[in-house]
């Protein structure tokens, strides 16, 4: 495989991460347009704790997801009763905050000889972890894509549980779900502390593929790009995000006839495809009709 | 005394700033309070129309009223295309898909304007050539004042349109319960779609004069009219006009003070911190968020 064909299915399967984030959101009902922010806390927690601390990247990733877990609860907690719109903004509102403390955190070690840490708005750089262990590229791909496989696994079982079908209910009608004995509050705030875990899971992979990160890469175009990944690919299926990140990172940017104009023919085809199909390409009605078909 | 001279030149700054941020506010509360959901083209829009502006005085040297005339109608007609495509056709819930299609009419009219006019930065006609006024030790910008001139003008023109006309009353009707206006035989989709022309040569006005007052267009005016216009309407306690007024005039004067005392980025930081505040707490006058 050549260079360019694996940096562009890594970057696939990084971004499918973040929109798997804001796709659980979606299906329980609510919009986030923050899920930048956990991937962020993600990237530069990994990053720190490899680079700085010098613990293994398989720990690394775990404090990663943890912190993201706990900083999507912490934005959670206060927003917990707003819908809709009120929850984007409050999220977005969040978001922002925590790309400006990225931007604000400066924190730098001495490590064989040489300065590592994030330096504020000049990025955080030297986050080698892969690289000085000699992992190839083409594992590296292997390894984002193993996850991405586990998580994907999990959200398709998930989605068969009872569990699966108490967050389409949330999401369908939170009253009607209150009324049904389903503590609301507290399983939203579950619900959020694992998207929040799940985003940072893919930052802490995207800042050692990078091995550089900078407060602009979390900023609102990711989150709302993850957004429209998980909507276009549609709401019936954890694979629809996935399938939104392929159209677009695979096929639309890496055609370079349409270089210069992807933002025009990509933005056109999303605002129509909604048109037809608002919940998206894989909808909960396509899912159910293949699946009756396919089984 | 510096202090007290500081606090008070801040003020003024604050005002002058606030006072685009109002229009852009009252453009974005407008379709919100009609409509239910968030534009999120609004800003890309109005960048396009002060694109359309700038290249118009770069090709012809049109005047300063020529170009306000363009950048006014071509935002209309961008606004347009983003009701047409985005909000028609999702009337009823789908806001989640409204506002997922107008992110991506905010990605396509950016590269447009990309597209046609390549450099990151274009000259734009200054609004007013002299220097600023100068009131004792304090100063005030002359283009600051006309935006501010031109924001009570277009609210008193907004009333009169809304209580005095009866297109006025009907829009009313529709923001009340666009359902009972509609039984009561209201053409809804045709007052939406003209609140949405109305809300966007506001923005038209608003881009035009923040260009002028800039003297520059970029890009980025897209992104950053978006999030002002948002952030007024929010403060302000969502979907009123005389709120969003408010809501401008207030996030105006938190960032000139805040960027004068603990500089851009704790600015930035401060004004999102209280949007999330608002948001969380839900003072009365917040009363829009209860429900929605």
């Amino acid at each position: 495989m050549d260079e360019y064909a694996l940096g562009v299915l890594t970057n696939i399967g990084l971004v499918s991460f973040v929109a798997l984030s804001a796709y659980l959101l979606l299906i329980a009902g609510e919009l986030s347009f923050g899920q930048q922010a956990f991937f962020g806390v993600g990237a530069y927690a990994a990053g720190m704790a490899t680079a700085m601390l010098g613990l293994p990247l398989p720990v690394a990733v775990l404090i990663s997801m943890i912190l993201g877990a706990a900083a999507a609860a912490l934005v959670a907690l206060p927003t917990l009763r707003l819908r809709g719109l009120y929850f984007a903004m409050a999220t977005l509102a969040a978001a922002e905050m925590f790309r400006i403390l990225f931007e604000l955190l400066h924190w730098q070690i001495e490590v064989g000889g040489e300065r590592v840490g994030p330096d504020g708005t000049q990025g955080f750089r030297g986050i080698r972890w892969v690289f000085e262990r000699g992992v190839e590229p083409d594992a590296f791909l292997a390894i984002v894509w193993l996850l991405l496989g586990l998580v994907l696994l999990l959200f398709l079982v998930m989605e068969r549980s009872r569990l699966g079908a108490t967050l389409r209910a949330l999401g369908d009608d939170p009253g009607l779900a209150g009324a049904l004995g389903i503590d609301v509050e507290r399983f939203k705030l579950g619900v959020v502390a694992a998207s929040g875990a799940l985003a940072a899971l893919g930052g802490a992979l995207y800042a050692h593929h990078n091995t550089y990160i900078e407060p602009r890469n979390f900023d609102i175009m990711l989150g709302v790009h993850s957004l429209a990944y998980a909507l276009i690919g549609g709401l019936g299926t954890a694979l629809g995000p996935l399938l939104g990140a392929v159209l677009d990172i695979g096929v639309l940017e890496a055609s370079r006839f349409l270089h210069g104009y992807r933002m025009i023919v990509f933005g056109g085809l999303v605002a129509l495809l909604l048109v037809f199909r608002p919940r998206g390409l894989l909808d909960e009605r396509t899912v159910r009709w293949l699946r009756a078909r396919f089984s | 005394m510096a202090l007290l001279a500081d606090l008070v030149q801040n003020t003024l700054d604050g005002v002058a700033l606030g006072a685009s941020y109002a229009l852009l506010g009252i453009g974005f509360t407008l379709i919100f309070g009609v409509l239910r959901r968030a534009n999120l083209a609004y800003g890309p829009a109005l960048m396009l129309g002060a694109y359309a502006a700038a290249w118009a005085s770069l090709s012809f040297h049109a005047g300063l009223l020529v170009l306000a005339g363009i950048a006014v109608a071509a935002s209309i007609v961008a606004g347009a295309y983003v009701e047409r495509l985005c909000f028609a056709p999702h009337r009823k819930g789908a806001a989640a898909a409204a506002m997922v299609a107008s992110f991506a009419l905010w990605m396509q009219l950016e590269e447009v304007a990309m597209l046609a006019m390549p450099r990151h930065l274009y000259a734009f006609p200054a609004l007013y050539e002299g220097g600023p006024l100068e009131i004792g030790p304090f100063v005030v910008r002359v283009d600051a004042l006309l935006t501010l001139l031109a924001a009570v003008a277009v609210c008193a023109l907004l009333w009169a349109i809304l209580y005095r006309t009866r297109f006025g009353l009907a829009v009313r009707a529709v923001i009340d319960d666009s359902r009972a206006a509609g039984l009561a035989g209201i053409d809804v989709p045709k007052i939406f779609m003209l609140v949405f022309a109305l809300a966007s040569a506001i923005g038209g006005l608003a881009g035009f004069l923040i260009a002028a007052s800039h003297e520059q267009v970029t890009p980025m005016l897209g992104m950053w009219s978006t999030l002002k216009g948002m952030l007024a309407m929010m403060l302000g306690g969502l979907g009123s006009l005389p709120g969003a007024v408010l809501g401008g005039l207030a996030l105006g004067l938190i960032e000139a003070h805040a960027h004068w005392f603990l500089g851009p980025q704790l600015r930035d930081f401060l004004v999102y911190l209280l949007l999330f505040a608002l948001l969380a707490l839900r003072p009365p006058w917040m009363a829009g968020a209860r429900h929605g």
